[in-house]
């Protein structure tokens, strides 16, 4: 039941814009169809985060080669907002602080630019309480700063409330599971099957397997020294749970040491 | 009228001749005739002062305009006993203000602050609050320059809250599309134990120089807060100043900016620690687009007898354009070791790319991101002012000017 493409990343290798030497991302092929989950799992440093902000457009990263295809658009050089209003959306590592903006006022100012018209202001209030409520939010958060003084639990639901609002139909969920409990992490996976459609796209860039205990993922990547070494479902994700990433990093001849200095 | 003619009004002959016309009592004629004397003695500040450092102010010499007043309108409720209306009534009616008005902002200290002791008319507000007394909301007193055409206004507001009272005062200082330029005079006397809040609310027309001085003296136990909101005119340069006197006495002053083309804000703020166990709080920001610039002086002093002092200084500026430009002048001046903080923090820089890039890949444009970031950068600053409604109005202000701003 493989749906149409949503996102096809080919031949991509991308360096930090500031330091044109630091190649992160080293050539990687994905394709997300809709309907499908994909996690990209790897070692802390192997650009995983990276591909993330490089798909959403980060002005951060360069792309040396490669092409990112967005349902089929060629969408290498859009602007980050041009990604999102066409429904792709990012949850972030670590989401920024916004001080003096309120989750309202971001998210009736982000869903109006996502249906490019203006949003009555009733018909918003009703679907940010109908958002919340699906994600058992309480609705004093919309009233809160952005980001500002959330607990890492709090940024995280933060985010996937975003995602409820603009119904992406490629969510990148980055290291949504970082820093969180257990039950912390269970509400936030929780929140993602809700919002979770037959039309739409997750990729899920995660440095455990535990997140994918809850969100079952289709597909399961290994990005080692910014390449894809290994591809296979969910068993992949367990066994790397069970052994860690070191067998496939001794596989390939790479220790821990290399690993590290490797940019 | 020929710059001879125009400079002829502020001589002392002419003052006097006008504030007997006017009706002023004798005190006030005289106290006039002063300030007209300071006039003729007085050069114009020059660049080479550090308070005028980053302002031109060649041209604008107040015997060059012919002095007109601004009209005033006063909003708001005004409980029994309580004063809130003409100076120039109040002067005859209200004893305190012979005692207090130009006393605190002397003619002697500035040619602009002369010009206004002088020539100050209809647009001279007094609030008195009696002992006790506490406004049940604000009070907004809008000048109004719009009739003025090339001609200066000299507007003046006297504040005197006695003992435990409470007030906030709003002014609102609007102009046409003419050239105006204002030399505006605000003093502040906080008696022991009052809270006074003063709203700055800058509407000049695009074509207005304005130059304000506030000066609040604070007594025991008293509270004074002072915000500012610069979005209008050609250059505003406003002087705040909390002087504070009386034991554990508390002042805040919080400043924005908002800057587009050639627009020019200067901001000089003095805390001024002289009592024990005084508490202190400046916090200036602009955000500037355009060729907009904006310079801050700013000074904190801790006294000798100001032990347990504590006292905080920010200045941030935000560049949205290639062009803008700002300039940080924070000084500490220290007198006293005992004391429980003093900090100073100034930035100037673009907008942080982090926050961009999260409003970015939300689906917001540049233009729509950074309306929505400098709305809150200031929105920290007034939101924390007590006055929901101008600062939710102050959103939508921020969102419309850069709307069509030059990024």
């Amino acid at each position: 039941m493989t749906g149409s493409p949503i996102l096809e990343v080919r031949g991509l290798k991308v360096s930090v814009a500031a330091q044109p030497e630091t190649h992160i991302v080293r050539g990687v092929d994905l394709q997300v169809n809709a309907g499908e989950v994909h996690a990209l799992m790897g070692p802390n440093g192997s650009g995983k985060s990276t591909l993330a902000s490089t798909i959403a457009g980060s002005p951060a990263y360069k792309v040396d080669e490669g092409t990112i295809l967005y349902k089929g658009e060629d969408i290498t050089k859009w602007r980050p907002d041009e990604r999102a209003r066409a429904g792709m959306f990012l949850s972030f590592q670590y989401p920024t602080p916004i001080p003096g903006v309120t989750m309202v006022n971001l998210l009736r100012s982000a869903l109006q630019a996502r249906r490019g018209a203006e949003v009555p202001a009733r018909e918003f209030i009703a679907e940010m309480r109908s958002t919340l409520a699906q994600l058992k939010m309480d609705e004093s958060f919309a009233r809160r700063y952005v980001n500002d003084g959330f607990s890492g639990g709090e940024k995280k639901r933060a985010e996937i409330l975003q995602m409820g609002m603009l119904k992406p139909d490629l969510a990148i969920l980055d290291e949504t599971d970082s820093g969180l409990d257990v039950d912390a992490l269970r509400t936030v996976a929780e929140g993602v099957n809700e919002l979770k459609r037959p039309d739409m796209g997750i990729l899920i860039i995660t440095h455990y397997e535990r997140i994918l205990d809850y969100i079952k993922p289709d597909f399961v990547h290994v990005l080692v020294s910014g390449r894809i070494v290994r591809s296979g479902d969910f068993e992949l994700a367990k066994q790397i749970e069970r052994t860690g990433y070191d067998p496939i990093l001794q596989e390939l001849g790479i220790t821990r040491t290399e690993e590290a200095v490797a940019p | 009228m020929t710059q001879a003619t125009l400079a002829e009004q502020y001589t002392e002959a002419a003052v006097s001749a006008a504030s007997v016309h006017r009706g002023d009592p004798d005190w006030l004629v005289e106290r006039r005739a002063e300030a007209a004397r300071a006039f003729a003695a007085l050069p114009m500040p020059t660049q080479a002062l550090r308070p005028w450092r980053y302002t031109d102010v060649a041209g604008l010499d107040p015997a060059g305009f012919a002095a007109a007043a601004a009209s005033v309108r006063i909003d708001g409720a005004v409980p029994a006993g309580a004063f809130v209306g003409s100076l120039a009534d109040g002067a005859a009616k209200v004893p305190v203000v012979r005692e207090r008005l130009g006393s605190l902002l002397t003619a002697t200290e500035s040619r602009f602050l002369a010009a206004n002791a002088a020539k100050w008319g209809a647009d001279g507000v007094l609030v008195h609050i009696p002992r006790g007394v506490a406004f049940a909301g604000p009070i907004t007193i809008t000048v109004d320059a719009s009739a003025v055409v090339n001609e200066a206004v000299y507007p003046r507001l006297l504040i005197v809250a006695e003992e435990r009272s409470e007030a906030t005062i709003v002014v609102r200082t609007t102009s046409g599309d003419a050239p105006v330029m204002a030399a505006g005079a605000i003093e502040v006397f906080a008696g022991q134990a009052s809270q006074v809040r003063l709203l700055l609310d800058d509407r000049w027309g695009a074509q207005t120089r304005d130059f304000t001085w506030v000066r609040g003296r604070l007594e025991r136990d008293s509270n004074f807060q002072v915000g500012s909101i610069a979005m209008g005119g050609l250059l505003v340069k406003q002087t705040v100043e909390a002087l504070l006197e009386g034991e554990g006495s508390t002042s805040g002053i919080r400043a924005v900016a908002l800057g587009d083309a050639n627009q020019h804000f200067d901001f000089v703020t003095l805390q001024d620690h002289i009592g024990p166990r005084t508490t202190s709080f400046v916090e200036v920001k602009s955000a500037l687009a355009g060729a907009s610039r904006q310079a801050y002086y700013g000074i904190t002093r801790i006294g000798l007898d100001a032990v347990g002092a504590d006292a905080d200084q920010t200045n941030r500026n935000l560049l949205l354009s290639n062009e803008a430009k700002a300039d940080s002048d924070p000084v500490l001046e220290i007198l006293t070791a005992n004391i429980a903080r003093c900090g100073h923090h100034a930035a100037v820089g673009p907008v942080d790319a982090e926050a961009l890039f999260y409003m970015q890949s939300r689906g917001l444009d540049m233009r729509g991101a950074l309306q929505l970031l400098v709305s809150g950068f200031f929105y920290s600053v007034v939101g924390e002012f007590g006055l929901p409604e101008i600062a939710d109005e102050l959103s939508g202000r921020v969102q419309a000017k850069l709307a069509t701003a030059t990024l």
